[in-house]
């Protein structure tokens, strides 16, 4: 078949449509795609680039120009929504991602701590304006627009072992709280949408049935992805969750997305059958990517083709003394398509 | 609930059913009654932990289930510990945790804490986001055997190794074991910074604790 843009490969891969071949990305978010030797190369650097939407979009377009992966993603962190919604954020620095150091509130049933959500609030407008910047590049690059998923927030706005108690001990004020916060995202996102983004990443790291178990995930980690997923028509959505999944696998059958990603200890085989009519992407080790020889990324990269992904991604975030020659070495192997 | 046997049963069981709210008051009679403080704590509440983090790794429980077990420990541990003659307040090695600078997640430093605090080691907790040198200060104030280091973020684990640099700068790295863990963390990495150990849960992480201080 013909060759396929990159919008429109991401896009195949999502919806189970041919493809010329599987696509090789990394949303951006929580999974950190951003490195040193990238920002050497354009001259903008953390943490400025986390709240100048010109920087923000000069970083992700050059890694991507560089031989890098077939997206750009912004924001870099997972810290927008919460600071938009009271928390307050430290900012890291050139090495460290940006990170909530003050909740905003002490439980869940304070839900007058949060601050009312506005889309001009803290760094939603820069974002925005990233993805419109990089739209604006008419290229053929798919925007990957990257949300903190719904738990994942509040247990950022409430300190995450207070908020997990309180998941069993204050079931109603926790709701509440997730409502709240998912009706925010579903505004962020709708606009991430409207400035361009071509797809849609949640991220859900604390939501994971590693954590919170099979009853848990259930009740409040599925229901608010479901809501905000249902609530965005975006041309693809992903949903990552971190860690051992093995306790959710039977709810996972239940998400709304197009796209599921894992980390990688999570055997592609073993969840695949749960995930029908979904794709799957994953789940290149990110260690492996971080400091192994780009021969071994290669393999690596190889065997996640083999074992059924449909869209190569490293499983977690990149250390950012990631070298570039390792994630061209995994984009040039998925294009290769798993031959050794 | 008259006998001794009777209240320690009673105590365990309410940190393993996650009786938080009502725990104090029965480690408050149990203290009435006359009966030995630590024995309340080892054969109770330490039974008790123990039982949960049973089914942690049997995944029964989860995270938050674990939380409130701890915390039903700590407010009956609250009652029983100002009770204790001073020379049974000398528990083992003391040990220094933190989240390592760059990274707010501590629900996995928090949980090795408690359950390596139930184990009978002190501990100094430093929190999250914690600098390199905090780490190294404490280590050396406290005398520590064990310095634990935990993140969540992949964008964070390098700042493990400068611990350990900077606990090698410092002189005292052969004064401590270092042990590492988090999500992003494997063994294979532990061993390239040159750290003692690593753990993958709260469970083992006593496991190893106590592996490497019998070294």
């Amino acid at each position: 078949m013909r060759q396929l843009t990159a919008i429109e490969r991401l896009a195949a891969a999502a919806h189970g449509r041919e493809a010329d071949r599987c696509p090789c990305i990394c949303p951006g978010g929580m999974m950190n795609m951003v490195v040193a030797e990238i920002m050497e190369r354009c001259g903008v650097s953390w943490p400025e680039a986390h709240s100048d939407a010109r920087q923000m979009a000069a970083l992700t377009y050059e890694l991507n120009r560089a031989g890098g992966f077939e997206n750009y993603g912004v924001p870099f962190c997972m810290t927008v929504e919460a600071e938009a919604l009271g928390a307050t954020v430290d900012m890291g620095d050139r090495q460290t991602e940006p990170h909530v150091t003050v909740p905003a509130a002490y439980s869940a049933a304070e839900l007058e701590q949060l601050r009312p959500f506005s889309l001009a609030a803290g760094r939603i407008p820069v974002v925005l304006e990233a993805i419109r910047l990089l739209k604006a590049r008419r290229t053929p690059v798919p925007v990957i627009a990257n949300i903190t998923g719904p738990l994942s927030v509040a247990g950022t706005l409430v300190e995450m072992t207070q908020l997990l108690m309180e998941l069993r001990k204050q079931p109603q004020s926790c709701h509440r709280l997730l409502a709240k916060v998912t009706e925010a995202l579903i505004s962020y996102g709708r606009a991430m949408l409207e400035a361009g983004a071509d797809a849609i990443c949640i991220a859900e790291p604390s939501g994971t049935g590693e954590i919170l178990g099979r009853r848990l995930f259930h009740d409040y980690s599925l229901p608010y992805l479901n809501r905000l997923l249902d609530a965005l028509s975006a041309p693809v959505t992903i949903v990552h969750i971190c860690g051992r999944l093995h306790s959710v696998y039977a709810e996972l059958a239940s998400l709304h997305c197009d796209v599921f990603s894992c980390d990688a200890c999570v055997s592609l085989e073993e969840i695949k059958p749960y995930l029908a009519g979904r794709a799957l992407m994953g789940n290149v080790n990110t260690h492996a990517l971080g400091c192994m020889s780009a021969d071994k990324v290669g393999q690596l990269t190889r065997a996640a083709l083999q074992r059924g992904a449909d869209i190569v991604a490293p499983a977690c975030g990149l250390p950012l003394t990631t070298p570039l020659a390792n994630i061209q070495r995994m984009v040039a192997a998925t294009a290769g398509g798993g031959r050794s | 609930m008259e006998t001794k046997e009777e209240f320690l049963a009673e105590l365990s069981r309410c940190v393993v059913e996650m009786e938080d709210d009502s725990i104090a008051a029965v480690a408050e009679a149990y203290a009435a009654h006359g009966y030995d403080p630590l024995e309340g704590i080892t054969a109770g509440l330490v039974d008790g932990m123990n039982r949960a983090a049973l089914l942690y790794e049997q995944e029964e429980y989860f995270v938050p289930e674990l939380l409130i077990c701890s915390s039903a420990m700590y407010n009956a541990l609250e009652v029983l510990r100002p009770l204790l003659p001073q020379e049974e307040k000398n528990s083992k090695s003391r040990i220094v945790i933190g989240v390592v600078k760059g990274d707010t997640h501590d629900i996995g430093k928090n949980l090795v804490k408690i359950m390596l605090e139930s184990a009978g080691y002190e501990m100094i907790d430093l929190g999250r986001d914690v600098a390199c040198e905090a780490f190294v200060a404490a280590a050396r104030e406290q005398q520590a055997a064990v310095v634990a280091l935990s993140t969540l973020m992949s964008t964070s684990m390098i700042n493990m190794e400068r611990v350990i640099a900077a606990l090698q700068e410092a002189g005292i790295r052969d004064q401590v074991k270092v042990i590492v863990g988090g999500a992003p963390v494997s063994p294979s990495f532990a061993e390239k910074i040159g750290a003692d150990g690593y753990s993958a849960n709260a469970v083992e992480a006593v496991k190893l604790v106590d592996r490497l201080l019998a070294e």
